[in-house]
């Protein structure tokens, strides 16, 4: 291979593409921390509803589900506007992806919650805790233990999903990725070096999940 | 005057009765066993005397006081007097050993956290587990798991522990360091509801032996007549199939 690896200069642009990971982080933060909240409405909807709300729930895991993500932002950013809702490209990504995720942290959170030992909750009751300290003391705990690993891989995806906010014009990491591309031409360098800024994100991304669940719930968990 | 007064009893998994019509006073530091078949009621008995399963009719009074299962404060005020062990120890698998005895006392009850700790500790040590203060539950093996619950039982200072099956879930080889715990309790006088397959250990600690069967207690006495001199067929009939092993 004839290519000679030149970083110097692409690292010029380590500032810029530092700007767009933090950008990717936002939308990522923002969307999980929306999508955990639809989806603990969604759990509790799925579990403890009646027939027409775990019948709407459903509907909506399974279309959230079932369709690809990118379609689901298209139809937000280009079919809303004809309904009179016009959103700009960063609001029409961050919705889709909050929604879509909401799909996911449904059924994650419901698994979480049937998961929880009658055992231990008897165990609570007998020494007498209220059901707001079992909640927190043993609940939560465990919840938060058994849905570590599955919640730290939907936001490390969701961190790397959010590289299809490049497709609609909104400069996170892969979004200027591509536009030192355009200027250098250096795409080994410039996707190396965009590799590694993803790899920094999910890293931060599972370690502070992890040190959440070790300080607010005092579940044992691993950080990496 | 009984510390314990149970009067015609009656529970109920919705419609499967399983506690018929139980009568049983129990005098302060008396331990008494209940033996029987698998189904007879042993364990349910025990599960609403703590207030898991409400009774169907009857009365339990303590310290002659009526007790209202249905009211929560009633409840609460049972269960700082009675404590249980469970046969699968129940631990909490997010707290360590220390955390697991601590947190009744100061999250419930609402007690210093040193002086707890350092009561903690010293229950902790009594059953053996002075090195094991920091360990999570899923470290330790089943007899010391059940140690833990029996100090966490102790920590909430009850004046009856309800011990159900505390070793059948145990190997073999540690279900005498179990025993030796509850040894060191019955000799300090608590008194104490064993539900048990340990016959040798039953015939050693207890005051009295209550042989179940079909939500019944069919016959009640001193542990040799009931092991040695049943009056009742039933009785009989299982005694000998137990003591042929």
């Amino acid at each position: 291979m004839n290519y000679t690896l030149q970083f110097g200069q692409v690292t010029e642009f380590l500032p810029y593409l530092a700007g767009g990971a933090w950008l990717s982080l936002q939308i990522a933060f923002l969307a999980f921390c929306g999508g955990m909240v639809i989806g603990a409405f969604g759990a509790m909807a799925k579990t403890f509803g009646g027939r027409v709300v775990r019948g709407i729930t459903a509907a909506y895991i399974t279309f959230f589900m079932n369709t690809p993500q990118l379609v689901q932002i298209f139809f937000i950013y280009f079919a809303l506007p004809d309904a009179g809702i016009l959103l700009s490209s960063y609001e029409a990504v961050l919705i889709g992806m909050t929604l879509n995720a909401g799909a996911y942290l449904t059924e994650i959170q419901r698994a979480g919650f049937q998961s929880v030992h009658r055992n231990e909750m008897e165990a609570a009751e007998t020494l007498g805790m209220s059901l707001l300290q079992r909640v927190r003391y043993v609940i939560m705990p465990h919840i938060a233990k058994v849905l570590f690993p599955p919640l730290s891989n939907q936001y490390i995806l969701m961190t790397l999903g959010t590289s299809m906010a490049a497709i609609f014009g909104v400069e996170e990491l892969t979004g200027r990725a591509f536009n030192i591309n355009a200027e250098t031409f250096r795409s080994i360098e410039v996707f190396s070096i965009t590799a590694v800024f993803y790899i920094a994100l999910t890293l931060v991304a599972s370690m502070s999940l992890g040190l959440a669940g070790r300080y607010l719930f005092r579940a044992k968990m691993r950080l990496i | 005057m009984p510390q314990l007064e149970i009067v015609d009893l009656k529970a109920a998994y919705e419609k499967l009765v399983v506690l018929e019509k139980i009568n049983l006073n129990v005098e302060k530091g008396e331990i008494v066993s209940l033996i029987g078949p698998s189904g007879s009621g042993k364990s349910t008995l025990l599960r609403v005397l703590i207030g898991l399963l409400p009774p169907v009719a009857g009365r339990v009074r303590l310290d002659e006081n009526d007790i209202d299962y249905a009211n929560k404060a009633t409840l609460r005020m049972l269960r700082d007097r009675i404590a249980i062990v469970f046969q699968q120890y129940n631990l909490f698998q997010n707290m360590t050993v220390l955390q697991n005895v601590t947190i009744a006392p100061t999250k419930v009850k609402g007690r210093p956290v040193a002086e707890v700790t350092e009561e903690a500790k010293e229950l902790l040590s009594k059953v053996g587990l002075a090195d094991k203060f920091n360990a999570y539950p899923d470290e330790l093996s089943g007899g010391q798991q059940q140690r833990v619950a029996i100090a966490r039982a102790l920590a909430l200072r009850p004046e009856i522990l309800l011990l159900d099956e505390v070793t059948s879930a145990l190997d073999p080889e540690l279900v005498n360091e179990v025993l030796d715990s509850i040894r060191l309790l019955a000799a300090e006088g608590m008194t104490m509801f064993i539900v048990s397959h340990e016959m040798g250990f039953v015939r050693e600690v207890s005051s009295r032996v209550a042989f179940m069967s079909d939500g019944l207690i069919v016959e009640i006495g001193s542990p040799k007549v009931v092991f040695d001199a049943p009056t009742i067929e039933r009785t009989k009939d299982f005694v000998g199939k137990i003591l042929r092993h």
